[in-house]
């Protein structure tokens, strides 16, 4: 479970926590795009503003950083490429690979482009609650024609109280697998199989009983629609993402 | 479709969904590269689920990753994670889930055409992910296919093999019994 933590709700009353969960949607949705046009002054500008929330919300990014492990190693990779493909004026060269200044300038840009996304993303599901995060998807999807936004939320939310469970019942097969010497087998079909069967067949069970106790409780989709709590400075947040995402596009 | 009938495909997506996000986190070491089962179960979720269900649930799989709940590979989230060099595994799910639920529908669900649709499913991933993979790190297709493609896919023929089986013993766990229940 703890690599399913690492990123997400924690409690806090910083001033991201209280805003309401559609205004930080629309944002982080309207920042990310805008920030594909953005140059490298724009892009500070946000990596401040980002920094500045962290420290509101007493978030410690760098002691987090080992987790982004992986993606911190994509964004290498990507930069080296960057600089190795670009044609322009050569840095210097290696066994006939030469690394360019437009390419090093064009992969950092791209490189920090991504980060500052990543970094915007995290710092919305650390700030947001799963269930007002269920909400908002459901206010978000009612004006879409033919998506029935209320099952959507309903699933959304079996979905995240079916996550800790299969973990926990994804580790008692492996162990029980374990006692039983399962795992010296070199068949890498029957140990996919042998893990997967048990898993799938305990957790459609409680998926049945599930959907038995919701159906005996007269379960039905004609549901009250979620309340949502204004913390009062939407308007002003709105106007500051506006500003930020002209920034992005312009500079 | 009756309602009980909904309400039980509603809890399957919805389990599906989950078990899409714990298959990026659940490793099984064989060789040098570990599997990871997420394919695995997007190709069961089309064979298990059915097209309909099977995109519903890779949909919301993968929009509750845009909204911010870490179910990508490696407890990641975020529009930036779909937009990424990797984004284009992730986007072909969904026409993938489609085709292995058709494949396997219109083949009869037996062993061999579950392997066929599975095979197809797998084939649009790669199609999508790869050509993303090139253009997002500007390498030749060589390159891209060597780090895309060639290292995974004895591991996906191993896991077609064993997707195709364990639907052959889920199926009649799964069945939904309308004769049982009279709405």
């Amino acid at each position: 479970m703890a690599e399913l933590t690492l990123f997400t709700y924690r409690k806090g009353d910083s001033l991201l926590h209280l805003l309401d969960v559609r205004c930080k949607f629309i944002l982080l949705c309207l920042t990310s795009i805008c920030i594909f046009k953005a140059h490298f002054s724009s892009v500070f500008l946000f990596i401040f503003v980002l920094i500045f929330f962290f420290i509101n919300c007493r978030i410690n990014l760098l002691k987090n950083l080992s987790g982004l492990a992986f993606f911190l190693l994509l964004l290498v990779l990507m930069f080296i490429s960057r600089s190795v493909a670009l044609p322009g004026d050569p840095v210097f060269t290696l066994f006939d690979i030469s690394v360019t200044k437009q390419g090093m300038t064009d992969g950092a840009l791209m490189v920090s482009r991504f980060f500052t996304i990543m970094m915007a993303g995290i710092l919305f599901s650390i700030t947001t609650r799963p269930a007002s995060l269920k909400n908002a998807i459901q206010w978000l999807l009612k004006p879409v024609p033919f998506v029935p936004e209320k099952r959507v939320a309903v699933m959304v939310s079996l979905a995240l109280t079916f996550l800790p469970l299969i973990l926990r019942q994804a580790n008692q097969v492996s162990d029980a697998q374990k006692a039983r010497l399962g795992n010296l087998n070199k068949n890498p079909v029957k140990k996919i199989v042998r893990l997967s069967i048990p898993l799938l067949k305990k957790t459609f069970v409680s998926a049945d009983n599930l959907a038995f106790a919701m159906e005996a409780r007269c379960y039905d989709e004609d549901r009250t629609d979620p309340e949502f709590h204004l913390s009062g400075k939407e308007g002003l947040f709105f106007i500051g993402g506006l500003v930020l995402s002209a920034c992005l596009v312009l500079y | 479709m009756n309602k009980p009938n909904q309400l039980r495909m509603t809890v399957y997506a919805a389990l599906f969904v989950a078990l899409i996000a714990i298959g990026a986190f659940i490793h099984i070491p064989i060789g040098p590269i570990p599997i990871v089962l997420q394919n695995m179960f997007v190709l069961l979720a089309g064979i298990i689920l059915g097209p309909v269900w099977g995109l519903a649930c890779v949909a919301i799989y993968l929009f509750i990753g845009i909204c911010g709940l870490p179910v990508f590979s490696g407890g990641h989230s975020g529009i930036g994670w779909i937009l990424g060099p990797t984004g284009g595994y992730l986007i072909a799910y969904l026409p993938a889930v489609v085709a292995t639920a058709s494949i396997s529908k219109i083949l009869g669900q037996k062993f061999s055409g579950n392997v066929i649709a599975m095979v197809a499913g797998s084939v649009i991933i790669y199609a999508l992910g790869v050509p993303w993979l090139k253009f997002a790190f500007s390498m030749t297709w060589t390159k891209a296919f060597a780090a895309g493609m060639y290292p995974f896919i004895i591991g996906d023929c191993v896991k077609v093999i064993a997707a195709a089986m364990i639907a052959r013993m889920l199926k009649p766990v799964v069945t939904l019994q309308p004769q049982n229940k009279t709405a």
